[in-house]
């Protein structure tokens, strides 16, 4: 990622002065990597929690927050979004998601990412600190980054990148495409159907499958390159970026949703040393005993409709459920922008048809951090970690409950949006 | 005559979201599926069916009033500016099993409303959820009847390009216009009509009545009051646009639809008398839903607006009870507000609020029990039903699956 690790490493403070030193207490501090603290108190310095317990001494000169009677939350992590990448949805100027042509390796989020798009101080608002920024569509879409939502530049919200290189799973049916709602569909048989899908399928896989062979020989040629061995093969950008996730050493986060097509992806990841998160995963309950032996961890949304007419008609609720009684790896994801605030309902509906709730919290908290090899700084209140976190009225995942405070690397955010700016406007208007 | 069919539910915490307001430990007593009594001292008479709902909360069947539920494919008639004599009702497919899951929401009535696709649409269909019965017997006989109208992005067709020859308007003043030209239309084939009538009741010779118009015969019951209106819109100054022309022609529209930005002109809205049907939080996925905040709902309902939340979607339709708690966290409205606001409410705006909408005496036993308080995060539907009948049982619908192992699955 080029010159972003040193522009990072910069941006942590040297030393923590007693003006940087925050102390959050008397609050109920749900820590998720331990118990809870009923009554306790969070010390941040530096930008990182420095201690945290029922009895932690607040430090001379901190800056003191009450929480009296709140909770305390690790900030949210919404493990699959388009944050930063879009604005207004149909207003294509406003929208950077999808490169043209459908192999884009190379692309990468965060060189996209819109540091002042209203949407990203939206879903902080409701304690989401962090999210995945996601490239989408084609078959090989681009690179993810996480970002913490906070920053004026891309390089400020930059936590990690790449995080993963993310593809749509070929299915071989054709993808939804507006433009063609309104043609006449040709007359062609179930069977016709079947077998075009199927050859469609095989043609992208086998597609696919050359390159990622193709990359692995590239990567192969490049480090004989290094070590003087033969010349510099020529550049292909596409290539070079495809090389790490060829090795395994970047996963492939892979859209696909029904179980015969994450039973191939499973098969498809095997064969070519391929490392596998499922986003989607619609049908992901169905095969959850292959995905816990083959350890593929999973990026669900929960509100979403059964995919067979016969399902049970809360299939996609208890998903995440089935995960966590086979002991699956998995977050819960928004897949989305605009909605990425209501991330926490996602879980309380995963909860209410079965999640056990310190499991849906950990699943927008510690378990994406896991997932993204980022748990040593985030996901959870336990010293060393960075200090995202939020100060909440009650149960996040009650639609009632509101988050009075947001601190992102120890710094207070701002719960001023677009949304509180045109109520403020317009309530008082008689 | 044969004996009443009576179903009791007894224990459950009731919030009637009527005069009673919340009963602890209450009983709802059914009588051939009407409420014949609601309250805490309700002797339950032998024979009937016995629902135990200790400790779980019983209320109104929830109401959608923006709903394309079970006419997949046949939601939009887009070949034309204005369809009005389309019907909705035509086209009901009473086997599409998203009935069955909306009633798993707690769900029971819903208004089928034709689609966005052009200024004046088809008429609505508002379907009671009884799932397995035929198209007809789906209808909500006594709702009035209702037209579809719409503004801005979808009508101008901003977003797509749909093939064939570009249709008008492609502008909110061409919007405009094809709603006062229509209705100028409606009002001289009313006149027509009107002096045919008068002739023929002074029976003066033979006489050749109008020519029967299909169309503008629902424009001329909108502007007779006979038809309700429901309008599509985002932006206030489209909002504001319709009054006018609904102030014009002497007709009163029903209910605005998302009208997302209504919280920029909430005294209007009220003044002119309609209700609003909104989404709670929705946003930023077109150009015309940037300035929509989740405060909606709670501007418009301090100015009196009769909110209601909307699902226009198959899959946010079985979640409305949260989408109502949203009323609370974003605006503060009260908890008896906010369950208004899927129940009476949209009652009111489909023009049935003496029929559903909340638990009182002599009202149809449209019910939904959850296993906790409908806002907390814990909570589920366990029981539906429709005119005192169940049509959705979890206990009974797991066990179907254990049964039938092919449908294993879903929450255990």
């Amino acid at each position: 990622m080029r010159a972003l690790g040193a522009a990072l490493v910069a941006l942590l403070p040297v030393a923590a002065g007693a003006a940087d030193v925050v102390a959050i207490r008397g609050g109920r501090i749900v820590t998720v990597s331990g118990p809870v603290i009923e009554k306790g108190t969070v010390v941040i310095a530096g930008g990182k929690i420095a201690a945290v317990g029922p009895s932690v001494e607040v430090p001379a000169g901190a800056t003191v927050i009450d929480a009296t009677g709140r909770t305390v939350y690790p900030g949210l992590i919404d493990g699959l979004t388009t944050l930063g990448l879009t604005e207004i949805g149909s207003v294509p100027g406003s929208v950077d998601t999808t490169e043209t042509g459908d192999v884009n390796p190379h692309a990468e989020a965060w060189i996209a990412v819109n540091p002042h798009s209203e949407l990203l101080p939206v879903a902080r608002a409701n304690g989401i600190t962090a999210a995945l920024a996601a490239p989408a569509g084609g078959l090989v879409s681009g690179q993810s980054a996480l970002l913490r939502l906070a920053g004026t530049t891309p390089e400020e919200l930059t936590v990690k990148t790449p995080v993963a290189m993310h593809m749509v799973y070929p299915t071989g049916r054709p993808a939804f495409d507006f433009a063609r709602v309104f043609e006449e569909p040709e007359l062609k048989t179930f069977e016709e159907r079947q077998k075009e899908r199927q050859r469609t399928q095989e043609k992208d896989l086998k597609r696919l499958g050359h390159l990622l062979e193709e990359a692995k020989a590239y990567g192969a040629a490049l480090a004989a390159a290094r070590a003087g061995k033969i010349a510099a093969p020529r550049v292909d950008l596409p290539m070079e970026a495809l090389a790490p996730v060829a090795r395994g050493e970047v996963p492939v986060v892979m859209r696909v949703d029904a179980e015969e097509d994450i039973r191939s992806a499973v098969k498809f990841a095997e064969e070519h040393g391929l490392r596998l998160i499922v986003a989607g995963g619609l049908e992901a309950w169905r095969v959850a005993d292959l995905l816990k032996q083959k350890d593929v961890a999973v990026l669900v949304n929960v509100d979403r409709l059964p995919r067979r007419e016969s399902d049970p008609y809360d299939a996609a609720y208890a998903n995440a459920a089935a995960l966590h009684r086979a002991g699956v790896r998995f977050a819960i994801v928004s897949d989305d922008a605009s909605q990425s605030r209501n991330l926490p309902y996602e879980a309380a509906m995963a909860r209410a048809y079965g999640l056990p709730p310190e499991a849906a919290l950990r699943a927008i908290t510690l378990s994406p951090a896991e997932i993204f090899g980022v748990a040593d700084r985030m996901g959870a209140i336990a010293p060393g970690r960075n200090a995202d976190l939020f100060v909440a009225t009650g149960d996040i995942m009650d639609h009632r409950t509101s988050v009075t405070r947001v601190l992102i690397g120890g710094q207070e955010q701002s719960l001023d949006t677009r949304h509180t700016r045109l109520y403020e406007e317009f309530k008082k208007r008689p | 005559m044969s004996a009443p069919i009576l179903v009791a539910i007894v224990g459950g915490t009731i919030l009637t979201v009527g005069p009673l307001g919340t009963i602890e430990k209450g009983t709802v007593l059914i009588r051939d599926g009407k409420i014949a009594a609601v309250g805490r001292d309700v002797q339950v008479p032998a024979g009937g069916t016995v629902i135990d709902a200790t400790g779980r909360f019983v209320m109104p069947g929830i109401i959608d009033a923006h709903s394309h539920t079970a006419v997949e494919e046949g939601v939009n008639e887009c070949t034309e500016s204005v369809t009005a004599e389309v019907r909705v009702a035509d086209v009901i497919d009473h086997h599409d099993v998203a009935i069955y899951r909306e009633l798993a929401g707690g769900v029971t009535t819903v208004n089928v409303l034709h689609g966005s696709c052009n200024t004046i649409g088809g008429q609505n269909a508002v379907l009671k959820l009884r799932w397995g019965k035929g198209p007809e017997e789906l209808l909500f006989k006594e709702a009035p009847r209702g037209i579809k109208f719409a503004l801005g992005e979808n009508v101008k067709r901003s977003n797509f390009r749909a093939p064939g020859p570009p249709r008008y308007p492609a502008t909110r003043m061409g919007v405009e216009v094809v709603l006062r030209e229509h209705f100028r239309e409606a009002q001289a084939y009313q006149r027509e009509w009107e002096e045919y009538e008068k002739k023929l009741k002074a029976a003066k010779g033979p006489l050749v009545a109008p020519r029967k118009n299909l169309r503008l015969e629902v424009l001329k019951d909108v502007l007779e009051g006979k038809v309700q209106v429901h309008a599509h819109c985002y932006r206030a100054d489209e909002i504001l646009m319709l009054i006018r022309v609904a102030d014009e022609f002497g007709f009163k529209v029903r209910t605005f639809q998302h009208v997302l930005e209504g919280y920029k002109v909430a005294s209007e809205i009220a003044r002119h008398g309609a209700g609003a049907s909104t989404f709670s939080d929705w946003w930023a996925y077109k150009m015309e839903a940037y300035d929509a905040i989740p405060y909606n709902a709670a501007i418009m309902a301090a100015h009196g607006v009769k909110v209601s939340m909307n699902s226009d979607s198959d899959e946010l339709a079985r979640r409305l009870y949260w989408e109502a708690a949203k009323a609370m966290k974003y605006g503060g409205v009260s908890e008896a507000e906010a369950l208004r606001m899927v129940t009476i409410n949209p009652a009111w705006q489909l023009g049935v609020e003496n029929r559903v909408g909340s638990l009182e005496i002599g009202k149809d036993a449209d019910v939904a029990i959850f296993s906790q308080h409908p806002f907390a995060p814990d909570t589920r539907v366990e029981t539906t039903l429709v005119d005192g009948v169940v049509y959705f049982d979890r206990a009974r619908d797991l066990a179907a699956r254990t049964a039938s192992p092919a449908q294993a699955g879903g929450s255990r």
